[in-house]
């Protein structure tokens, strides 16, 4: 295991998970000193019962937790305005804590009122960048209702400024939650597709945080845990939704994956994965999936060896001794490809595996070619390529999103090589 | 116990290593300022800030810094070492007299040091990463390639960057960051 020269980890987020975990609630709540929980959720969320499953859950004898008020119309990727209006009704309720229940966005929605409520004021955009919120902020439960962000333990949160068309991201240990809740109730309703994608997005942040510059023994192990449990429990789920042995192992493997790659960072596959999102607004675990083995593939001649490493997390002990040390990174990247085409039949045709396949509702491709050069050059401006362990420019960029368009494996030659071996 | 018997331990200044940082960051203002009227890809990041753009790189908690800045005619200029009297679009501080210390001596990265955590970078983060490029540039400009090399993540190859533009450029680059115009 590489042991960089230095390396910080910080996870201070206090994990329950089980089969009826939900119930620990008001208990956990109670110690944080609070009573009075606002719920932050999206439509989707509530439409499918899971916001009455955490209401009924948190009614117990004895407690002194109420809900003191719910907001369930969090836009799809969080919105500056939502977050004032979001925080005047916790203030007018005199609400005392959070409990966000959804996905990447209600989280970040979550921490982004959690500050503004804390710290006082009307503006967000005073605590934006990174460490200006310097101090303890109120209680934040955060319930996952999909198997992917990792949110719940990241203290990052990015929220979109629509009116200026921008992404602002917001950073400080200060934003991790106190606790999150990992109830497999949570995602059983998860359609096949969405749990396919999702699933490879926690992939993606597992893979990427054990190749990247920041990568230390700690995410290392979090990481391969990750990798271990989402590639044996992922098709399985696809298959058979209501396997809830095999969600609670997804939403390990992604609250896993999030403590990996919230202290190791990310490269080139959320490089390129943010601009597609921003510029043509593909959700982004169908992004993840399919930039996934373009990236490790790009950073191959710098870290072939930590890629073969993946080999044992993703296919078993018994698979990884029998292929030979040199074939091990190609061997994981056609096994990360292999699964993409698994959940691609398993959803039959759902599962994206190139960005040519990505369509809308109306069948019409979300990625046209002609905006490949708009994606490369948004990902010039995104932070995720300073991680990377290979240089991204923009003609590298583009030279990734046209491969990843059509569907064929990364030509090596055209890679531009710097560095050989990894430094770390 | 008698509190006064025990005299009070300062920390050390680390003269030589802060003089050395202060050196290079004044290097660094000057040549980014020559860079930006010589090289055509420095001048094309220039051009994407606004005028009156202004960015600080420097040690905490007190310096030493090196500003750089546009002004409202769009000429990039070193602005000196002092912090106080310009408002910065971007503040690019390293976190301590150490991890300046590894960085100026090129045993860490500029990339390595964003991914140990020795930066904190106040302001929008495109124009922290078109910064990040200029220096890149200006780094392979200054140094010579096996030093360079240990700078940058990718030393430019001769499709990227000719030798003769090389060359010529970083004559012109030492000329003018030594004369200061």
């Amino acid at each position: 295991m590489l042991l960089p020269s230095y390396y910080e980890f910080c996870v201070r987020v206090k994990t329950i998970s089980g089969h009826r975990a939900l119930e620990k609630i008001p208990g956990a709540l109670e110690k944080l000193g609070a009573t009075c929980p606002m719920i932050i959720t999206d439509k989707g969320v509530a439409g499918a019962g899971l916001v009455k499953l955490v209401s009924s859950a948190m009614k117990s004898k004895g407690t002194n937790v109420k809900t003191g008020a719910v907001y369930d119309d969090v836009p799809a990727d969080s919105d500056l305005k939502v977050i004032k209006i979001v925080t005047d009704l916790y203030r007018k309720k005199k609400c005392d804590s959070i409990i966000a229940v959804g996905g990447g966005s209600v989280m970040d929605t979550a921490k982004g009122v959690n500050i503004l409520a804390s710290m006082g004021g009307d503006d967000i955009m005073d605590y934006a960048g990174s460490n200006a919120v310097k101090e303890k902020l109120k209680p934040l439960i955060a319930i996952p209702t999909t198997s992917g962000t990792g949110s719940e333990v990241t203290l990052v949160a990015v929220i979109a400024d629509h009116e200026n068309n921008v992404k602002i991201p917001f950073t400080s240990y200060f934003l991790l939650p106190d606790v999150a809740v990992l109830d497999s109730r949570m995602t059983r309703t998860l359609p096949p597709v969405i749990t396919a994608f999702t699933g490879m997005d926690a992939m993606t942040h597992a893979c990427e945080a054990y190749n990247c510059l920041g990568k230390n023994p700690l995410s290392d192990t979090t990481a391969l845990s990750a990798i271990r449990l989402i590639s044996r429990n992922l098709l399985r789920v696809v298959k058979k939704p209501g396997d809830l042995d095999g969600r609670l192992a997804l939403a390990n493997g992604a609250i896993l994956a999030g403590m990996a790659f919230s202290n190791s960072m990310v490269g080139l596959v959320h490089n390129l994965g943010h601009a597609t999102g921003g510029v043509c607004g593909v959700p982004h675990g169908i992004c993840m999936s399919i930039l996934l083995p373009y990236g490790l593939e790009y950073n191959l001649h710098r870290t072939a060896n930590l890629t073969g490493e993946l080999l044992f997390a993703l296919a078993g002990e018994e698979v990884y001794a029998a292929t030979p040390k040199k074939e091990r990174a190609e061997a994981a990247i056609a096994y990360i490809r292999q699964m993409n085409q698994d959940l691609h039949d398993a959803t039959g045709g759902g599962h994206a595996r190139f960005f040519n396949e990505v369509k809308n509702r109306d069948g019409d491709l979300m990625v046209p070619k002609d905006k490949l050069p708009d994606i490369a050059r948004t990902a010039m401006g995104d932070g995720a390529k300073i991680y990377n362990p290979e240089e991204i420019s923009y003609r590298d960029g583009l030279m990734v999103m046209e491969h990843a368009w059509e569907g064929i494996p990364l030509n090596l030659k055209k890679v531009s090589k710097g560095r050989r071996g990894q430094k770390f | 116990m008698n509190i006064s018997n025990y005299p009070e331990i300062k920390p050390g200044i680390k003269y030589f290593k802060r003089i050395y940082i202060a050196v290079m960051l004044f290097v660094v203002g000057r040549a980014i300022q020559a860079a930006a009227r010589v090289d055509k890809e420095v001048k094309q990041e220039f051009e994407n800030f606004r005028d009156g753009f202004t960015f600080c790189l420097g040690v905490m908690p007190g310096g030493p810094y090196m500003l750089v800045g546009k002004d409202e005619k769009g000429r990039v200029k070193y602005l000196g070492w002092k912090k106080g009297p310009h408002k910065l679009t971007v503040d690019m501080k390293i976190k301590n007299t150490e991890a300046a210390f590894l960085v100026f001596t090129f045993q860490e990265s500029t990339a390595t040091a964003y991914a140990h955590d020795r930066f904190v970078v106040d302001g929008d983060l495109i124009d922290g990463l078109a910064i990040v490029r200029i220096l890149g540039l200006v780094e392979v400009y200054l140094l010579p390639k096996i030093i360079a090399k240990l700078a940058v993540k990718r030393y430019p190859k001769w499709s990227e960057m000719s030798p003769l533009r090389k060359y010529f450029n970083r004559t012109l680059i030492y000329t003018r960051t030594l004369l200061g115009f």
